[in-house]
């Protein structure tokens, strides 16, 4: 790596840490979520980049040579079909596959008890032992090649198996030298280390669906809480396994729907909350000292009052469709912001408007640091690029402190 | 599921090493060579089914 894109690389992480610190560093942070985006700009289709993950990362790559970005992911288009195709997962609609190559990857969540990933009967087996029921049932239900345990096991059966899991060993192997390569070639920081869900999120996305698990909270609550309780301690792990170790960059959390309308209040503080927090708290505390980039995806602003119980610079609070402004003024105190650019205006609006709004958010949130610029959520191929470039010259421009 | 020949697994398990163990019909070297490297691999099958879970 050249001395310059050393010192540039040292410049925008301690820009980008000091902002997630609720600090004022010397200019406003860039950290776009950019995924179908990069393959737009790259000139790939979206199925090129969900299926070539070279593509993929290359995408990203060029991106990052080409706008004056802070930091990045290595690739958000996320779903690779080397992986789920190996196994057959059922789940998801690839571009290419069971959608036009110029659709997105989406996941098709269940849409009735016969459809379930995990039956309401099951909940016993899930909270008594986890790893094998994911391992023995859900994953012959997810997965068209995998069969359950006690029946034939087949060619397909094998193969899914040693495949899906050399698989993930290439997607992150190769996801390291991605990383490197960021470094060295655009003296970018890599935005983001580790996955983490929240329990509640993950019986409604991969287990019951939204549908089951509003059921499941009247019907059976205590096995509700039993299974946030029980899947606490491996999302917990999977998140530090996979976490910055030098504690600079965050752990991740992609929040879906446990926020009001979707749950009440009420709802969400007796089954959301109670795992998710101490999931953040944990990860913070106890040693650990990581922060949790929590991606409020959605509106979250009803739910302000739980978030202000975390602890101080605990979390990176990222804005989607809510009113930041409003989100400043309940914790920007306590956290560090991001987001707040609306994708609408990304894909619809003039570069003239785009640059309004960053100028009124940097002036309304970031006036004393602790905001990081970025669209409200991940963007994707509807996003011009000349609104894209308009949102980073706004940032520079008015972002110096 | 669980019984009582089965321990509950922790977070980085598949098969614990003290079930494991109980296989061998001795080990005529240093055990913990074994277990290392048993735990090691473990953990990635662990990983890979929690992957699919969270990450994908």
């Amino acid at each position: 790596m050249s001395e310059d894109m050393a010192t540039l690389y040292d410049q925008r992480m301690a820009r980008y840490v000091a902002a997630m610190h609720n600090e004022k560093p010397d200019m406003v942070p860039i950290r776009p979520f950019a995924a179908e985006f990069c393959a737009k700009y790259a000139g790939y289709t979206n199925q090129e980049v969900t299926h070539d993950i070279d593509k993929a990362f290359d995408a990203v790559l060029k991106c990052a040579a080409a706008f004056d970005w802070d930091a990045v992911v290595g690739n958000m288009v996320y779903v690779w079909t080397g992986l789920t195709d190996a196994a057959g997962t059922n789940y998801y609609t690839a571009p290419g596959i069971d959608a036009p190559p110029d659709d997105a990857f989406q996941y098709r969540e269940p849409a009735d008890e016969a459809s379930a990933f995990m039956k309401a009967d099951e909940y016993d087996q899930l909270i008594d032992d986890p790893t094998g029921f994911l391992a023995n049932v859900w994953m012959p239900r997810v997965n068209d090649y995998i069969v359950e345990p006690g029946q034939p096991s087949t060619y397909r059966n094998n193969l899914a198996w040693l495949k899906g899991g050399m698989a993930t060993l290439t997607y992150f192997t190769r996801f390291g030298e991605q990383i490197a390569a960021l470094k060295e070639q655009s003296g970018t920081v890599h935005a983001i280390g580790g996955c983490l869900k929240m329990p509640f999120d993950i019986l409604a996305d991969k287990l019951r669906g939204y549908r089951g698990l509003c059921a499941d909270i009247h019907r059976r609550p205590d096995k509700v809480k039993a299974a946030c309780e029980a899947l606490r301690p491996h999302m917990m792990f999977n998140a530090l396994v996979g976490s910055d170790p030098t504690k600079q960059v965050p752990v991740s959390v992609w929040l879906h729907r446990g926020c009001a309308p979707f749950f009440s209040l009420k709802a969400f503080d007796e089954f959301y909350w109670p795992t998710a927090r101490q999931i953040i708290e944990d990860i913070w505390d106890n040693g650990n000292g990581v922060q949790v980039l929590f991606y409020a995806e959605g509106d979250w602003n009803a739910n302000l009052e739980f978030v202000k119980q975390l602890p101080d610079h605990s979390i990176i609070y990222h804005v989607d469709r809510a009113d930041i402004f409003e989100v400043h003024e309940a914790v920007g105190h306590k956290f560090c912001l991001s987001g707040g650019v609306r994708n609408d205006l990304l894909a619809f609006g003039t570069p003239d408007e785009v640059r309004a709004q960053c100028k009124a958010v940097i002036e309304g949130v970031g006036r004393d640091g602790g905001y990081i610029m970025d669209a409200g959520a991940i963007m994707q191929d509807d996003a011009k690029v000349e609104n894209v470039q308009a949102m980073t010259d706004a940032a520079r421009e008015y972002g110096k402190y | 599921m669980p019984d009582d020949k089965k321990p509950r697994l922790e977070p980085g398990e598949c098969i614990p090493w003290e079930q494991r163990v109980k296989e061998y019909e001795k080990l005529l070297g240093d055990p913990e060579v074994v277990k290392k490297v048993w735990k090691e691999t473990d953990m990635l099958g662990y990983l890979y089914i929690w992957a699919c879970l969270i990450q994908f």
